[in-house]
């Protein structure tokens, strides 16, 4: 059989090289826009997912990690009799007016364990950066919010009146809910203005001896009255929880998400338009091999793999450029998150808009009178 | 007259009508339309733009359907045949060459005309051996390996009749094959469908405001408003009105 496909699209490139364009840079659209929506709602729990803990403990109906509320001291009382659980450590959470050179800013402050196995953070904060903590008043900000701090490392702000140093910048600090600035427990607690936060801590967050049992510890251990109110949740739970919170029940979430959308549409007519067009410019051709006795049916194979072969070269290209801008992006601290399963399922959307804008294109032929095309 | 009457007509059409509706006008193409067409010779149907001719030749190619009356081709009802059966009909039975050649331009003359046959369930080896031969046969040996890019307007259309003849079809259809040709190339096609119909026995209906083509053609039919005026034979054929 004659390779018409593949003989066409290598002799006639100029003719399909702007519809692999737009198919690469439709599926390249796609795909930054999901890799920044997750990454956007991934940085809602970075606390979370920024931990080595398994359990976290917090206020029945928490909907998100930055909404905590104090829960009962008695809690790591009941944390620490179970057999299950390895090390417990408090976590608090509370909000703070920072007063820089750049006037006052609102900023989240976490309240951590700053010792060098300390579990929130683990995976942000290196063990020497934790040590820094350990200093009274010492903070640590991600350095993308410096500037809208207004301060540099060794500079001097003040939190809710008290005065704090800070001693380090950090990476994978920025969060959704916004900027987040990392002390001591010790240093957190004198930060937190706030008298109700005095009951307790915000969280307690806890390494468990054989990690897989997760569900079954959280279940086990969650919700008894007598300890007064208190959820448990697996990390990945937890984590999750939060992401959907700021994806669903926030403005700004389903705002991003409307906007992936209108990505995914725009994408998928502009690509299938393209492929149209091209596939458009051969129709005298597959007209007269119908009118020959060549069925639609076969013909439709032959616009199909055509249509295949341009979304592979497209998505080749986007492929690489996509790679590129990931970096470009990282290395500005652009939220970004690449996800196997999303690239996969763009490349799939992609090709499956591909193949059906083909058979649309085929479909035109139905409709025409050979005849009519022939003159 | 001749052996043309002497066998049963390949092309028949029996009280044909076809319009077409634009809109809320119908136009009537042709009406209440018969005749009959026998093998092994070229017969050409003349007449002025907008007769019908063109239509006359897609019905009983099978390309489209009538709105009255019956069309047999070799001896099958067209009308009775669905969609596929009248490809698989095209496919065994049928050559077209256009006005317009209709080649791909990513493939040379000789692919351009094995093709349709591998469509046909024709071995590679064999489509190439009958492609090479339907090129012989309209002078086009050397140019085999050429793309359309590379070929003149009369060699474009010898290929497209390579393409047509190269399935042995037994019903050849042409539709102005000569209009885009200068003259030594409108006699080259025209003298190859000539052959085609003396040599291989196939009926070969063309349809042409060319005069050239009058002056070669077996019989001529001539149209005007969707009916035949006038059915002769050339004196040199001896074919008759039918």
């Amino acid at each position: 059989m004659i390779a018409l496909a593949r003989k066409s699209l290598l002799y006639e490139w100029p003719r399909f090289a702007p519809v692999a364009c737009a198919i690469g840079f439709a599926c390249l659209l796609q795909l930054l826009q999901a890799s920044l929506v997750l990454g956007i709602f991934r940085s809602a729990s970075v606390q979370v997912s920024g931990s080595s803990a398994q359990l976290w403990v917090g206020y029945p109906g928490t909907a998100s990690v930055n909404l905590g509320r104090p829960i009962p001291e008695g809690v790591e009382a009941l944390m620490r009799m179970d057999s299950a659980v390895e090390r417990i450590e408090p976590f608090q959470w509370s909000d703070g007016n920072w007063r820089g050179s750049t006037g006052n800013v609102a900023v989240s402050i976490s309240g951590i364990n700053p010792e060098p196995d300390g579990q929130v953070y683990a995976h942000v904060l290196s063990p020497a950066e934790r040590s820094k903590l350990r200093e009274p008043d010492s903070v640590i900000v991600d350095r993308s919010d410096l500037g809208k701090l207004g301060v540099h490392v060794g500079d001097s702000a003040s939190v809710n009146g008290y005065r704090v140093r800070v001693v380090a910048e950090s990476r994978g600090l920025r969060s959704l809910s916004g900027i987040n600035i990392v002390a001591s427990l010790e240093t957190a607690r004198r930060l937190d203005t706030d008298p109700a936060d005095a009951s307790g801590p915000t969280y307690l967050v806890a390494q468990l001896r054989e990690p897989n049992d997760a569900d079954a510890v959280a279940a086990r251990l969650c919700c008894k009255p007598a300890f007064g109110p208190y959820q448990v949740w697996t990390a990945s739970d937890f984590a999750r929880r939060s992401e959907l919170y700021w994806m669903l029940d926030t403005g700004a979430g389903a705002g991003v998400l409307f906007l992936a959308m209108i990505v995914l549409v725009a994408g998928a007519a502009i690509s299938s338009q393209a492929l149209m067009g091209a596939v458009a410019g051969s129709v005298r051709q597959y007209a007269m091999l119908n009118a020959l006795g060549i069925g639609l049916k076969n013909l439709r194979w032959v616009v199909l793999e055509q249509a295949l072969w341009i979304g592979a070269a497209g998505l080749a290209g986007a492929a690489v450029l996509g790679l590129l801008l990931l970096l470009i992006a990282h290395s500005q601290d652009v939220p970004i998150a690449f996800n196997g399963t999303v690239t996969l399922a763009c490349l799939l959307v992609a090709l499956a808009v591909t193949g059906v804008s083909g058979l649309a294109a085929v479909r035109s032929l139905r409709h025409a009178e050979p005849a009519l095309l022939l003159r | 007259m001749s052996t043309l009457h002497t066998r049963a007509p390949t092309l028949r059409a029996r009280a044909v009508s076809k319009g077409y509706t634009t809109g809320r006008l119908r136009t009537s193409v042709l009406e209440n339309l018969s005749l009959s067409i026998d093998s092994g010779a070229l017969t050409l149907i003349s007449g002025p733009s907008g007769c019908g001719k063109s239509t006359l030749l897609t019905i009983l190619s099978g390309l489209q359907g009538v709105d009255q009356g019956q069309v047999h081709a070799l001896g099958d009802e067209l009308g009775r045949l669905d969609k596929p059966a009248l490809e698989r009909f095209r496919l065994q039975h049928t050559g077209f060459v256009f006005q317009d050649f209709s080649l791909f331009p990513a493939l040379n003359a000789c692919e351009q005309v094995e093709l349709p046959l591998h469509y046909l369930g024709m071995s590679r080896s064999r489509a190439k051996e009958r492609a090479q031969h339907a090129l012989d046969e309209v002078g086009l040996t050397s140019q085999r390996h050429l793309r359309p890019a590379e070929l003149s307007g009369g060699e474009k259309q010898r290929v497209a009749l390579a393409r047509a003849i190269a399935k042995e079809p037994q019903l050849l259809f042409a539709d102005e094959p000569t209009s885009a040709l200068d003259a030594a190339n409108g006699q080259a096609v025209i003298d190859i469908l000539h052959r085609i119909a003396r040599n291989h026995d196939t009926t070969v209906l063309c349809v042409s405001h060319d005069a050239r083509l009058i002056r070669h053609a077996d019989r001529v039919l001539y149209m005007e408003d969707g009916r035949i005026l006038q059915d002769s034979c050339a004196p040199s054929n001896a074919a008759g009105p039918h």
